[in-house]
């Protein structure tokens, strides 16, 4: 072991290898990170990638994905939207009070489920005195009388819309939007998740 | 683990590269014919070594994937080439012991780690009757989802199907969809739809169906 250390501190070669390597895997991290921003596309705030899973990715797209997405479904089996910001581009927080409307006929197009989750900004779900980590399709959202549907993403319950809330942590969080056999609209990129707005 | 590296990773990576100034300046310093040895042979590394991260990305992430299937599992470790499913959908309090996912509430998980190296395998999966579920098949060397038994492109409808690997030549049984996988390696995800609490027992059930069992002969 000593012997190791010594060679180590006395060769430039294999000091120039251990530097090498170090920043070939930095700049491979970096690399990985920029193909992940140019793969991902935002709209009103909510990112979302197509490339998941996919037969031919190259290797800097497949790369990515496995950093970022590793087992993930493709496309066509399920969408996935996250966003961790709110349409004015303020990062969403337990401190503020939002609305996420979905216009009548507006929901994620999907042939089996679909359903909005609140994770911290890692990725795990958060304690709710309610126990509800996601509303969706199977959680019986109540429409306005339009037929649209807001859901009030807050830490307290929203007096008389107990049915269409989805509690926040305290501090910073995301929401990821899922659809499950996404719709026709989904794959052509047609359809957009509207923003999450700031009420209060 | 991702979790302090999410955290600490500027941090980190600032630590690293302190260090790494720290060495060239010692080597620069000591000056020599070591110098240009030095950085020539750190550039070719770094160089080459940049491809070689990139294109062994999906091998290392998916190594992870294996190790704690075969491991660790959500409850005790999964012997190859055999499926488990979760009894539960995630919650909150289990969110640092999630293995295969988080932020996911409405579907119960089955997973398992395949070699095909001693032959194919058959998938059977029960009647969904119309219950939204599938069962990802996942290349590790490159993350491609392959091929998918489920909803989408098989039907709720039971049936066995065979898992070949990419040099196995045989006669596929009567009945039976041959997927053949181009790796000897597969991740293998299934998701099951759970409606709400009282439909977790019929679920799981179902779940519990989704199982692998060698061709026999």
């Amino acid at each position: 072991m000593s012997n190791f250390f010594t060679l180590l501190s006395a060769s430039h070669v294999a000091q120039g290898i251990i530097v090498g390597a170090v920043l070939a895997f930095l700049t491979a991290q970096v690399i990985m990170n920029a193909v992940v921003k140019a793969m991902t596309t935002t709209v009103n705030g909510w990112s979302t990638t197509v490339k998941a899973g996919q037969p031919g990715n190259g290797i800097l797209v497949r790369a990515a994905c496995a950093r970022i997405l590793p087992a993930v479904n493709v496309v066509q089996e399920a969408a996935y939207w996250t966003a961790t910001e709110d349409s004015a581009g303020r990062a969403l927080s337990g401190r503020h009070e939002y609305v996420l409307h979905f216009p009548a006929g507006q929901l994620p197009p999907n042939e089996a489920f679909w359903s909005l989750t609140m994770t911290d900004v890692v990725g795990y779900m958060t304690p709710n005195p309610i126990a509800r980590y996601s509303v969706g399709s199977r959680s019986g959202l109540a429409p306005n009388a339009d037929g649209s549907i807001d859901i009030y993403i807050q830490r307290t319950p929203p007096a008389g819309h107990e049915s269409n809330w989805l509690p926040a942590p305290s501090g910073n969080f995301k929401l990821m939007l899922r659809a499950y056999l996404p719709g026709r609209a989904v794959l052509d990129g047609a359809y957009h998740v509207p923003p999450v707005k700031r009420v209060r | 683990m991702n979790r302090l590296i999410l955290k600490y990773g500027y941090p980190i990576t600032f630590v690293i590269l302190a260090i790494l100034a720290w060495v060239v300046y010692r080597i620069f310093s000591a000056g020599g014919s070591g110098v240009i040895g030095f950085v020539v042979l750190a550039a070719v590394v770094w160089g080459v070594g940049t491809v070689v991260f990139l294109y062994l990305w999906p091998t290392f992430a998916y190594s992870a994937y294996k190790r704690a299937i075969l491991q660790h599992g959500p409850g005790g470790p999964i012997p190859v080439n055999t499926l488990y499913a979760t009894p539960n959908r995630v919650s909150a309090g289990a969110s640092n012991a999630s293995l295969l996912a988080t932020g996911v509430d409405d579907l119960l998980y089955v997973g398992g780690w395949l070699d095909l190296a001693n032959g194919p395998l058959v998938l059977h999966v029960p009647e969904m009757a119309g219950r939204y579920y599938s069962v990802q098949f996942t290349d590790p060397s490159d993350g491609t989802d392959f091929a998918y038994v489920g909803t989408r492109t098989t039907g709720t409808a039971a049936g066995e199907y065979l898992i070949s690997g990419p040099s196995w030549k045989g006669t596929v049984p009567q009945g039976m969809a041959q997927i053949t996988s181009p790796n000897k390696s597969v991740l293998v995800i299934g998701r099951v739809f759970v409606e709400s609490d009282s439909d977790l027992p019929t679920a799981y059930g179902l779940a519990k169906q989704i199982r692998l069992t060698p061709l026999s002969h």
